[in-house]
């Protein structure tokens, strides 16, 4: 092994022919790609073929670590599955915290390529340089917390961790996510539908091999350094370690962009009863934190009284909180903890699970949906009681959910009387909770973004609404976007949390740190765009076009109704504007396809013979 | 009165810092598993987290069980640690400390316990809760 956080190895898995390998790591790919994000974008363009099904055996499933994880270096104890997309059809990368990444790193892999199809249900142990396949019927049809306590037993580690799907990958919902740890998911983009699509129960890994940094001694006072000056003492922290992200209802509440009853208003009056203050006041138990993490963002709550009453979960995160709090038209955050609980017990994306919701009881009010589709579930504005049903309705495809279960937008296309127009989605993901009719920037944001509408690629937000800047002047949000793309392309790599405010010089110094190898914020900055250009590539190759970037109409032509948001919208040609910047900066041609000179300058010079556009 | 790390567990929030310097610093490698301090995080039920490590209690039988005194007094800081070298990884001490205070090594070759780096223990230096002091 060589002392640069890397294990040099991948474990592959066929699932239909039940072999399982270990390969080299692509070392020269790990020097242009770093891990995480831009490692299995690399491979997943390579040993995928392009246009296949994503809910086939055909589809490839990866999961990633970065050379941070396992190491010292803050907050980078996240995995991410990367596969193609069963929502969207996009490149796909969804992350998650808690402690399974370490554990993978300390089993000796940096990768995990999955292919295949298992004849029955399965589930993937690995630990010290082996690994085996299972068999998951005991587990089929368990929840994750249940799957997760089952998976120690058996394999015999009571701190083996596990990431797994509940009864919604099961069933093959297209908002299903992986929960790993009771609590974090990699939610976003159906990436439980894919496993469940390979008779996929669970992966599991425990470690002890550890694992190795160019100098331990320098790394260790470096280590200590950045956590307490970097990350600890750090001002871009500070509400993160005192509140966690529900601090940022109050924000979105103030700058009427919080998502309120299906996208139609900014403000909701009941926020203070789902906001920091409410979860601090009424339901927080103790802080938690991730791996590795000086932050402790998590907020592990318990509900004390009332209809949810022993309900449990980690947050709700502010997305959970917007999504399947106001924009369901609720008021209290007992409700929004049951809620969150049933969706990591049923491994269902919190984004998307509120967006469905929100849409059924819109819905439902207004006539489309009646008692016959919700099981007879009185489903208004809230009735806490119906609401609290929803997560396993859509997880087992009873009633309404078999519709919702695949996501706001194929859902709407079924149930049809108008519901199209109510759905906020790009490419298929829906909306996440900063509506961009009081930030019209986040619209370019969602759409750009390479795995469909997401906060987490670019968030101009900060600057404008959260900030002092004109959150409706559609003036430099493009380069936000391109600048923001570009630092989290890294960040996804390493892999880094959200919520530490790292910038380019202090990522490259950790990756010389980590690595032995020199590196330069420019360095870094290459890194990020040879990954943006790459997922980009990919999507194209795999048939989106600009008419993909798509700015819901809803945006455009239903301006919200209350408070300093009253009546705006985002104009189509201030979206466009926007549109047409973002794809000059980047180099792409008028389409949003990255051109030769731009693969080529951004190091992508061997991909070029791979996309039919380009010849 | 015992030598040992102190904890206020109420401050913990499970992010194995501890367990990370430990191990980095113990023996070259980040692996919670040769750690001198363990962490565990017990969820969702009863939702706590457990630390285990020496508390270099005044009565250390395991220093008493040991059948080839492998673990040994370093004179300056008036606690006891475990001589690797000496130590023939029969388990003795690990049964006998009350407090689940020493464990094996991954390998099973020998026992390892908290000796509180030389004075300077870096897990209290590196936790960013204050959650353990000398």
């Amino acid at each position: 092994m060589m002392a640069d956080g890397y294990t040099g190895k991948i474990l592959r898995v066929d699932l239909t022919s039940e072999k399982i390998t270990t390969d080299n790591l692509n070392r020269e790919w790990a020097k242009q790609f770093l891990g995480g994000k831009g490692l299995g974008a690399r491979y997943l363009f390579e040993e995928l073929k392009p246009g296949v099904d994503a809910m086939s055996p055909d589809n490839i499933l990866s999961i990633w670590t970065g050379p941070a994880a396992g190491t010292m270096v803050p907050l980078t104890s996240r995995f991410v599955v990367v596969t193609k997309s069963p929502l969207t059809g996009t490149f796909l990368d969804s992350y998650a915290g808690g402690f399974l990444a370490p554990e993978i790193k300390y089993s000796g892999f940096d990768g995990i390529i999955i292919k295949g199809k298992a004849k029955k249900p399965v589930y993937l142990w690995i630990t010290d340089s082996k690994a085996e396949l299972r068999d998951a019927k005991n587990l089929w049809g368990k929840d994750t917390y249940k799957t997760e306590e089952l998976v120690r037993k058996e394999v015999g580690h009571k701190y083996a961790r596990v990431a797994s799907i509940g009864p919604a990958g099961e069933k093959l919902g297209l908002i299903s996510s992986v929960t790993a740890d009771l609590t974090r998911n990699a939610g976003r983009g159906g990436t439980g539908a894919v496993f469940g699509s390979k008779n996929l129960k669970a992966v599991a890994a425990k470690g002890t091999m550890g694992v190795e940094v160019d100098n331990m001694d320098e790394f260790v006072k470096m280590a200590k350094e950045m956590i307490l000056k970097d990350v600890v003492e750090n001002p871009d922290h500070a509400g993160m370690i005192t509140d966690g992200t529900p601090i940022i209802v109050d924000m979105s509440q103030n700058a009427a962009l919080l998502p309120t009853k299906n996208w139609s208003s900014g403000e909701w009056e009941g926020s203070a009863g789902i906001n920091s203050d409410a979860l601090k006041s009424r339901v927080l138990v103790r802080k938690k934190a991730c791996f590795d993490c000086a932050i402790a963002c998590g907020s592990w709550s318990k509900v004390k009284k009332g209809l949810f009453k022993g309900a449990t979960t980690e947050g709700p995160e502010y997305e959970t909180l917007g999504m399947c709090g106001s924009n369901c038209g609720i008021k209290n955050i007992e409700a929004v903890v049951k809620f969150a609980e049933d969706c990591d017990r049923l491994g269902l994306d919190t984004i998307s699970s509120g967006n469905v919701t929100g849409l059924a009881i819109d819905l439902y009010e207004r006539g489309v949906l009646t008692k016959k589709d919700t099981g007879g579930l009185e489903l208004k504005w809230g009735n806490e009681e119906a609401y609290g049903k929803m997560p396993a309705m859509i997880a087992n495809r009873q009633h309404i959910g078999a519709v919702l279960a695949d996501g706001a937008k194929r859902a709407a296309k079924k149930i049809g009387k108008g519901a199209e127009k109510l759905v906020v989605e790009s490419k298929g993901l829906e909306y996440p909770a900063y509506d961009p009719r009081g930030t019209i920037g986040m619209a370019l944001a969602y759409a750009t973004s390479d795995r469909g509408a997401c906060h987490m690629r670019a968030w101009p937000v900060a600057a404008d609404a959260y900030g002092s800047g004109d959150p409706w002047s559609p003036e430099g949000k493009a380069a936000i976007c391109v600048e923001d793309q570009t630092r989290t392309s890294v960040k996804w790599s390493f892999i880094f949390c959200d919520f530490y405010s790292v910038n380019f010089a202090n990522m490259a110094k950790y990756y010389t740190a980590v690595t032995g190898a020199k590196s330069s914020e420019e360095h870094m900055r290459e890194i990020g765009k040879r990954i943006w250009n790459l997922t980009r590539a990919f999507n194209v190759r795999e048939g989106f076009a600009r008419n993909d970037d798509n700015l819901p109409e809803r945006m455009e032509k239903d301006p919200l109704s209350s408070g300093k948001t009253k009546g705006k919208s985002v104009p189509r040609v201030d979206f466009e504007r926007m549109l047409e910047e973002y794809y000059k900066l980047w180099g792409w041609d008028a389409q949003g396809r990255p051109t030769k000179k731009a693969l080529e300058e951004a190091g992508l010079k061997d991909i070029v013979p791979k996309l039919s556009y380009l010849k | 009165m015992s030598k040992g790390l102190k904890a206020d567990l109420a401050k913990c929030t499970g992010c194995q810092l501890c367990a990370l310097v430990c191990s980095g610093t113990h023996v070259g490698k980040f692996n919670p598993s040769e750690s001198r301090i363990s962490v565990e995080d017990v969820f969702p039920e009863p939702g706590e987290f457990k630390l285990s490590y020496c508390t270099h209690c005044d009565e250390h039988p395991c220093v008493e069980s040991c059948p080839v005194e492998a673990i040994k007094l370093n004179e300056g800081l008036g606690t006891y640690y475990v001589d690797k070298e000496a130590c023939t990884g029969c388990g003795a001490c690990v049964e006998a400390c009350p407090y689940n205070g020493c464990w094996m090594d991954p390998s099973g070759a020998y026992a390892i316990k908290c000796d509180l780096c030389e004075g300077n223990p870096q897990c209290v230096e590196v936790c960013p809760k204050g959650v353990l002091k000398r």
